[in-house]
């Protein structure tokens, strides 16, 4: 009992300090949340919206897709379908993530309406090395050897990682992708984030009877 | 020490001038290196820095200073550290809410803010034993001396790194950036040489006042 | 008579050996590169050496200045420090770029340390650096010596593959400097074997692309040489560079020989000879023990060949420097002499 008296005694205002600034810290977050998260779907729209020019609008198609990660994780995503001027379907887009060189990699993946081809990919989120892994993100659209430039239209199929300094290769749009010299680590990470992702979505798709059965 | 019951303004302008040269966090207490090398590479950054910083300085100051009698000594880092991360995290959704670029230029080292030095050095130095007044004033000396010393030293590294200023041309069409001066070598380099200029003129100043006297 | 002897403990040195006599020898011992430098680059090799040993001497002044310490101008650390920089950069370099180098290199590689004696990189190679870091473009865009015919010096990267695969011969003498076509050869663009007997004796008189001083082989050589019979500095350090580096390049080349050029195409391109000679023999910033030199000179080397084996740049030997001046305090630590009668029982 008196260990008990002891112990408010000294901790009463840490106790009491500690509910008030959670209190204070859930109203901050309560009336600000609406606006990170429209924040949040401004930037993937956003994104979407510059792999898929030609989208007038985006609804999503599966809701919290379920794709199963290594050692028995599950991460789920919503599947957005991209809508065409005449309201027909042209595209598909979805957050994929994947552990990068030091930190999670959050990439937005759009693929055409029938699940084929990519357009492409942007970077959500990242955390690589400045000048090395970072260089995942490049997106210049005056060159045309960036690291994500060997996506844009290329089949939706696994893709290798190779490593080779011929212009001609990182040019070739095919499923073999040229790594960053410097960055192999993060070029991997892209492509394995690829590799999880594709045939998992294209089977929910399916599914979901949103694109045909490929037969 | 600030005697409560006759505050005079001559101790406020004190206060806050100390924290804006004499004691400045940067150049004279050494204090918040890690923000300082990191995010000055562009004033932008660094300004958001130092008004997140002062923010949480000041809030957390008042807490601290209206808490001051009641504080356990040995919880009061404990203490410190919670109040502090409470404003840091309000600081964050803040910025994520509605400046998210920024917010992702600063990256980490907004969180980190937690730890900076600056904030528990002022809470236990200044807050923990003054009144409300002083430690608010000490907090707006020390908060804008501390972005005033980051964006003096962004400045620098972004004129040389890319030849702008707030994102605006300031060099003429000829300039080559230094590309280094981006980086964080650039960072170290400047802040030595700053600090190596600030020693410079206050041995000057004492040496002066030495004869004066 | 006893009173012309005088009693004094050890060293009981009998030669006048002042710094300013040593960094004299190393002048007269680049002299035979700059003179290369002036044959194959003319106006460019004067402009550059000027603007370097101006700038540099007008910045060690300066610091003097404002640290309010005795001029140290007359122990001629700082033309050194310029020459070596001027050497070590394109010709064609801007006068602007080697001015912020020169600075940068006694200023901040230097004079910030304390001076001469205290500081822990070699300082031409700390201004390099920052203008490699600060100015990649122009300072890896490199001119052919006027000595070569202009036809041929237009032949780039890119149609010289096709020369090559069209004729089965290449031209060694052009804009890319020696290391350049070895790092594409590793990349595997083309056949290290393209790197032909005739670009090797090019490295060695120097009428190839390249830096300032590094070009002629030859002409290190002779420096080197005089430096060494001079005992201005010794052998330890170049010879522990050279072999070092020939091993590790003998190495990959015995791998793959497809890839990698011969050892001895290394040790005569790029900065490996004013490295071993001039540069990391550096009093100040190399071991003092001769244990401590072998460790020393090997990591150069081995750091060199690394960098431009599997690293992205084709030339390292800048980065190797730093790095072992870096580790320097280390190694001599680690190599103390034992004095007479054995270590002291503790």
């Amino acid at each position: 009992m008196l260990k008990i008296k002891h112990f408010i005694q000294e901790s009463w205002l840490l106790i009491v300090a500690s509910f008030a600034f959670g209190l204070l810290i859930a109203v901050a977050s309560a009336s600000l949340d609406a606006r990170i998260k429209q924040n949040e779907k401004d930037k993937l729209d956003n994104l979407m919206k510059s792999l898929i020019s030609d989208a007038n609008d985006f609804q999503i198609a599966i809701e919290q897709a379920e794709i199963p990660g290594d050692r028995g994780r599950v991460e789920t995503t919503d599947v957005y379908k991209a809508l065409g001027e005449d309201g027909g379907v042209i595209g598909f887009a979805f957050v994929a993530v994947g552990a990068g060189f030091a930190d999670k990699i959050k990439l937005v993946i759009a693929v055409d309406g029938k699940c084929e081809k990519f357009f492409g990919f942007k970077v959500l989120s990242s955390n690589e090395t400045p000048g090395f892994g970072s260089k995942i993100k490049d997106d210049d659209p005056e060159s045309d050897v960036d690291f994500a430039d060997q996506f844009k239209g290329a089949p939706a199929q696994e893709f290798e990682l190779i490593k080779t300094g011929k212009l001609e290769v990182i040019k070739k749009i095919d499923s073999q992708i040229v790594a960053i010299s410097g960055a192999t680590v993060s070029s991997d990470a892209v492509v394995k984030i690829f590799n999880m992702y594709t045939d998992k979505i294209r089977e929910q798709l399916r599914q979901k009877g949103l694109i045909g059965d490929g037969k | 020490m600030a005697n409560e019951s006759q505050p005079t303004t001559g101790l406020y302008k004190e206060t806050l001038l100390a924290g804006l040269w004499r004691e400045n966090p940067v150049f004279r207490l050494l204090l918040g290196m890690c923000p300082t090398l990191a995010v000055t590479a562009a004033v932008k950054p660094a300004l958001t820095m130092g008004l997140c910083v002062i923010f949480v300085l000041v809030c957390s100051n008042i807490i601290v200073s209206l808490m001051r009698n009641l504080l356990k000594p040995h919880l009061r880092i404990l203490m410190f550290t919670l109040t502090i991360a409470t404003f840091v995290t309000i600081a964050d959704l803040f910025l994520k809410a509605f400046a998210l670029t920024m917010s992702e230029t600063l990256g980490p080292y907004v969180p980190l803010i937690i730890v900076n030095c600056i904030i528990i050095c002022r809470a236990e130095a200044c807050a923990s034993k003054n009144g409300l007044i002083v430690s608010v004033i000490d907090a707006l000396g020390m908060g804008v001396g501390f972005t005033l010393t980051l964006c003096v030293l962004a400045a620098i590294r972004e004129v040389l790194a890319t030849g702008m200023i707030f994102e605006v041309q300031v060099m003429p069409d000829a300039f080559v950036p230094w590309a280094a001066m981006g980086m964080p070598v650039g960072a170290f380099i400047t802040l030595g040489l700053m600090l190596g200029l600030v020693n410079l003129t206050n041995k000057k100043k004492a040496k002066s006042s030495c004869h004066e006297v | 008579m006893l009173k012309d002897i005088r009693v004094s403990c050890s060293p009981h040195i009998s030669e006048r050996l002042s710094t300013r006599s040593v960094m004299i020898d190393v002048i007269i011992g680049l002299a035979p590169a700059m003179a290369a430098a002036g044959y194959y680059f003319r106006i460019h090799a004067l402009i550059l050496i000027c603007t370097c040993v101006i700038s540099s001497v007008a910045a060690e002044w300066l610091c003097n200045a404002i640290r309010k310490k005795p001029n140290s101008l007359d122990d001629f650390s700082a033309v050194v420090t310029g020459i070596i920089l001027a050497l070590s950069l394109p010709p064609n370099l801007p006068v602007w770029v080697a001015v912020i180098g020169s600075v940068f290199s006694i200023a901040i590689g230097k004079m910030v340390f304390g001076g001469l004696g205290a500081n822990i990189f070699n300082p031409a190679m700390v201004g390099r650096t920052f203008l490699t870091a600060s100015f990649g473009v122009l300072m890896t865009s490199w001119m052919v010596p006027v000595t070569i015919d202009s036809e041929i010096a237009k032949i780039d990267p890119d149609n010289k593959i096709k020369a090559v695969a069209e004729e089965g011969l290449v031209h060694a003498r052009t804009r890319a400097t020696p290391l350049a076509w070895s790092k594409q050869a590793i990349k595997s663009e083309l056949g290290a074997d393209l790197y032909s007997e005739e670009q090797f004796k090019a490295t060695l008189t120097g009428e190839v692309g390249g830096s300032l001083g590094e070009t002629s082989a030859i002409a290190l050589l002779l420096g080197g040489l005089y430096l060494l019979i001079r005992r201005t500095i010794n052998f330890h350090i170049p010879l522990a560079i050279l072999v070092s580096a020939f091993i590790f390049g003998a190495i990959a080349y015995l791998i793959d020989s497809y890839s990698y050029v011969q050892p001895l195409y290394h040790l005569s391109s790029g900065g490996l000879l004013l490295c071993a000679f001039f540069i990391a023999t550096d009093p100040v910033t190399a071991p003092l023990t001769r244990r401590g030199m072998w460790i020393f000179g090997i990591g150069v080397g081995m750091l060199t060949m690394l960098i431009r084996i599997v690293g992205e740049y084709p030339e390292g030997v800048m980065f190797s420097i730093l790095l072992m001046n870096a580790v320097t305090p280390l190694i001599d630590r680690l190599c103390k002499r034992i004095p007479a009668g054995g270590k002291p029982s503790a």
